[in-house]
Formats: C-alpha cells, structure tokens, sequence
C-alpha cells in the first residue's frame, strides 16, 4: 500500500490523562477488592474445620455490608473528621455531596476498597468464639466510624496532615502512602483490642496460663491466601501512585513510570525480605523453616513498606520489609506469652506491628535525607492512629457485649460455630447415608425405618429416655 | 503385677468418646499406668439426637456424630481400671457421652524386639 494518514490530534491532552489515570484506578480497586479472598483462604486455613463457615461468613459481611456503610456513611465521616481536625471547616452536606455526583463514584470506590481492607483485618484475631451478630456490629461501626476517623485525620487533611493542627504545629505532614498504619495498623490494633475483650479460645491457654497450640484446618489454604493476598496488594500500593500520565505545563504529557517504577520495586523488595527474614527467624527460633511464619512474613513485609513506598530508598525498602518480616515473630510470641491474648491469625504482629515500624522509619531512609522533625511527626501519627482505634474499638466491642455478649456459649465453641451460629457443616460427612429425608429411604436405613435404635432398643430423638441398664 | 491382672490376660479396652474429651482422657489413661494407645476419628450412632443440617434451606439429618475411638491394649493393669479412667475422663452427663467396650486379646507381639504375648503388650 504504501501509505499512510496523519490524524492531528485534536483533544486535550488533560482528557486522556484523565482517562488513563481512572482506568488505571478502576483496574486497581478491582485488584484490592480481590485482597478479600485472600483474607478469606488466609483466615479459613488457620482456623479448626469447624469454623471455616463463620469465618467465611465474616469475611463476606465486612465486604457487603462494609460498602454499604461506608458509601451512606463512612465516606462522609472521612471528609468531616478531615475539616475539623484542621482548618477546613464543618459542612455536611459537602462531605456527603459525592453520594448524589457520579462523577465522585470512583473515587468513593477507591477509597471504599481501603476501607474494607482494615475491616475484614478484624476477623482473623476473633475467630472461632465472637459471637456473629457482635462481629456484625463491630463490622459497621469501623466501616462507618473507627476507619473513616482515621482516613479523615491523615488523607482527607486533617489532625495529622501538613493542614491539620498537630501537622501544623509540627510544620510537616504525616507519611503513610498507602496505608500501612492507616488501613492496616487500625485493623491490625481492633483485632487485638477485639480478642482481648472477647478472651482466649477454650484451650488456648492451660491451667497455669501457658500457651496451647490450636493448629488451623489447612496450611495450604493459609498460605494459597497469603499470595493471592500479596497479587492484591500491588494494586493496593502501586495504585495509590495514581497518576500515570500527567500534564505538563507546556501542554504536554508525562509518564510518571519513575514514581510508578519506585512504589513497584519497594514493594517487590519489602515482600521479599520480609518473607526472607521471617524464614530465617523462624528458622532460628524453631529449627526448621516454617511455611505459615514465611507468609506471615512476606505479609509483615509487604505491611512494612505500604507507607513508605514512594519516600524511601531502594535498600531503605528492602530494611524496612526485612524488619517487618523479622519482627512478626518475636511480636506474636509476646501478645500471646507476656499480654495472653490469643490473637489467632497473628493480625496484630502482622498487620500492627510491621505498620508501626515500616511507617514509624520512614525519615530514616527517606530519598529526600533524614527529617528528625518528620520523625517526630511520624511517631506521633502512630501514636494517635493507635490511640484512637483502641479507644473506639474497646468502646464498640463494649457496647455490642452489652447488646449481644461478645461470645458464643462455650457448648457451642465445643461444637463449631459453623452449626452454632450458621447450621451448616464446611466439610459434611456421611450426609449420603442419611440422606435430604433423614434415614427414611435410605438404603442403610434397615434398623428402622426413621426411629433410629440404638442396640438396647431405645428409640432415639426427643423421645429417647435415658439408655437405661444396657449402657457400659 | 497384681493377681487380678495375672488372671485377666491381654484386654483391649475400646472406648467411643467425645472428641473434645481425648486430653482428658489420655491424661488419665497416664495417671492410670496405660498410657498407650490407638485414637481414630469415628463417626457413629447411639443415644444422641440426630443433629439437622442444612444446604440451601433444605434439612438433612445428621445422625452419624463424630467420636474418637480410643483402643488400649493392656495386660499388666487391670482392664476396670483403665476402664473406670475413660469413663470418669470421658464422663459429663449428657447423652454422647460415648461407650466403652473390654475384648480379650488372644496375642500379642512387639514388632521392635520380637515379645509375644504380655511382655509385648
């Protein structure tokens, strides 16, 4: 052919940035929401069989009722938190605005998929004894109070950022880019506040309060979460460089691929070295390398960096994850050793913790050189953002241990609470051999018809009487 | 070795208990001088309720609950004894609270060092 056409480009340049950069954000919130199953396989595979189906059913309640709250609530809390705790001012109806724009919804829904992160944290340090309907009121109330409070003091320019009054005073902003105490510390530290006042699992503890080990159902799951956890992640922290394309001042545009390049590669080398150094700690404590401490690792690392991704070094990244990683184990002995509180996926030395550390250290491998005053502010944020979700987290939990008791009875943590609270069995058995009618019609049903027998010829149900002299 | 043992030769002890209840068991299995033991996850049928589950709104009768058989082979402590371990461990006065059964064993042999009959056992 041997031809060719020249279009000349006739749109602004700002309209496809625009456009890049929000399907860039849609494409990463699709990815964070895909966190939830992985929290849902790392939580279900450190829990007993019998409990899978309650922490499934946790899981699912902070995603579906967690949008709700936070799109008629949450969001709006967050705007307000932020005018208040700084000079912005007090306006309802411009924080709520966004619920009646459609051109705010993807936003909303970027901010939405954080939100729920902190939530679905929770589940992991309360299972297998909170009662649900407890865990429910819990799940509404961080979505809609304890995490937009937080968002509100530190993203929507309030308390802790350069306008709010501590950022002010201090004359810097707090540094947490993607969330690492935002999202996960809130959830990491509620877990923990959650598992003290609900108490240790049946067992967990003996007599003379030394820990008991109560292995989860399956490793596999655990660990099977844990990396689809971390493929989420990436949208979590690269995302929130949202700005792929900018426009420059003489009309142009501008790959923004150094800042993106930056946030990938941090958060590359912090899950690495965390997983690395959890192995070699575990190794060193246990003996041998284990599994779950290596993805609780790789978690602690990636949790580590997830403020620190676009401020620090290479190698600072890569101290920080390593950190995080090492840390995980030492920290989950002492809340079980020295506080006894029987956290059972280990959120708080995961999730708290390594968001403490990673974002407490920022200033020290920061590119733009060591600020003491940046460190000041950074450890007073973590000081605030953890005062905070004690406070209200202890506030709630009281309040929904008032309403409903925070625990299931102990026959029914005996039993599991997916018969208990659910009525359903994650891993039935023999359920062919009674079939959908009870006995009746069923092929091993020969002794009987429905009135089941036991050998001493005592009809079994509510009409059975005690098995009289026949028994051992 | 007591007379009562002398006469008794190698007993099994086959007990069906709660699952929840095999610590305590085998803690007082210890105290009782048999601490060995073979635990197998049972499911099986006798005094208790048929439980009801459930799948999409549709019941279904569980009537096979899940036990642990707990089998001990003894010859130099008696079978009553050991018998009377399980059952105060095992014991919490609902119905489920399992069984326990006593069989003559007519032999026995330790596969490490070759011992037949009581010595193995």
């Amino acid at each position: 052919m041997g031809w060719s056409v020249v279009i000349p480009l006739q749109v602004d340049p700002s309209v496809i940035a625009q456009g890049v950069n929000y399907v860039w954000i849609l494409v990463v919130s699709f990815l964070i929401f895909f966190m939830q199953p992985g929290f849902a396989l790392l939580e279900a595979g450190q829990v007993r069989a019998k409990n899978v189906g309650n922490v499934l059913m946790k899981n699912m309640t902070d995603w579906a009722l967690g949008v709700l709250v936070y799109f008629l609530v949450g969001a709006g809390v967050a705007t307000i938190v932020g005018g208040l705790t700084s000079s912005g001012g007090f306006d309802v109806a411009a924080a709520f605005s966004y619920i009646g724009d459609s051109g705010a919804w993807i936003d909303w829904l970027f901010g939405a998929v954080f939100a729920m992160t902190a939530a679905t944290i929770v589940s992991g340090a309360v299972a297998e004894r909170m009662d649900f309907r407890a865990y429910i009121v819990f799940a509404a109330t961080i979505t809609g109070i304890i995490y937009p409070v937080v968002q509100g003091m530190t993203w929507s320019g309030g308390l802790l950022s350069s306008g709010g009054y501590i950022g002010a005073a201090l004359g810097v902003g707090y540094l947490d880019f993607a969330g690492a105490t935002v999202v996960h510390m809130c959830g990491g530290v509620a877990g923990l506040v959650g598992a003290k006042m609900v108490g240790p699992r049946k067992g967990r503890f003996d007599a003379n309060g030394n820990s008991q080990p109560i292995p989860g159902h399956s490793m596999l799951l655990a660990v099977l979460g844990t990396l689809i956890l971390a493929f989420g992640w990436y949208g979590f922290n690269v995302g929130t460089q949202a700005t792929v394309l900018a426009t420059t001042e003489s009309g142009g545009l501008e790959f923004m691929g150094a800042a993106l390049g930056r946030v990938a590669l941090v958060t590359t080398l912090g899950m690495g070295a965390g997983a690395v150094a959890a192995m070699i700690v575990s190794t060193s404590y246990q003996g041998k390398p284990d599994p779950l401490w290596m993805a609780n690792g790789l978690l602690a690392g990636l949790v580590a960096v997830t403020g620190a991704v676009p401020h620090v070094t290479w190698w600072g990244g890569l101290i920080l994850g390593a950190l995080g990683g090492a840390i995980v184990l030492p920290a989950y002995r002492w809340t079980v050793d020295s506080l006894k509180i029987d956290d059972v996926c280990g959120v708080f030395a995961v999730h708290g913790v390594a968001g403490a550390v990673g974002t407490a250290l920022i200033p020290v491998f920061a590119v733009s050189g060591f600020s003491g005053t940046q460190l000041v502010m950074q450890v007073v944020g973590v000081v605030v953002i953890a005062a905070w979700t004690i406070i209200a987290s202890a506030i709630v939990f009281a309040i929904a241990d008032a309403v409903f008791g925070l625990r299931v009875s102990e026959e029914e943590e005996e039993e599991g609470l997916d018969a208990g609270e659910h009525g359903v069995s994650v891993y039935p058995e023999f359920v062919g051999d009674a079939g959908p009618d009870g006995a009746l019609g069923s092929p091993t049903a020969t002794d009987g018809g429905s009135d089941v027998r036991t050998d001493g010829g005592v009809v079994k149900d509510e009409t059975v009487e005690a098995n009289g002299g026949d028994s051992q | 070795m007591s007379d009562e043992a002398d006469e008794q030769g190698i007993k099994m002890v086959m007990a069906i208990i709660r699952p929840d209840k095999l610590s305590d068991v085998k803690t007082s299995l210890a105290e009782a001088g048999a601490p060995s033991l073979t635990v197998t996850n049972v499911s099986g049928r006798g005094s208790q309720p048929a439980k009801k589950g459930q799948w999409r709104g549709e019941e279904y009768t569980v009537d096979l609950h899940q036990k642990v058989k707990v089998e001990c082979v003894v010859a130099d402590i008696p079978a009553d004894d050991v018998v009377e371990a399980i059952a105060d461990a095992a014991h919490t006065g609902e119905k489920g609270d399992g069984k326990i059964f006593v069989l003559p064993v007519e032999s026995a042999v330790q596969v490490r060092t070759g011992k037949e009959g009581k010595p193995a056992v």
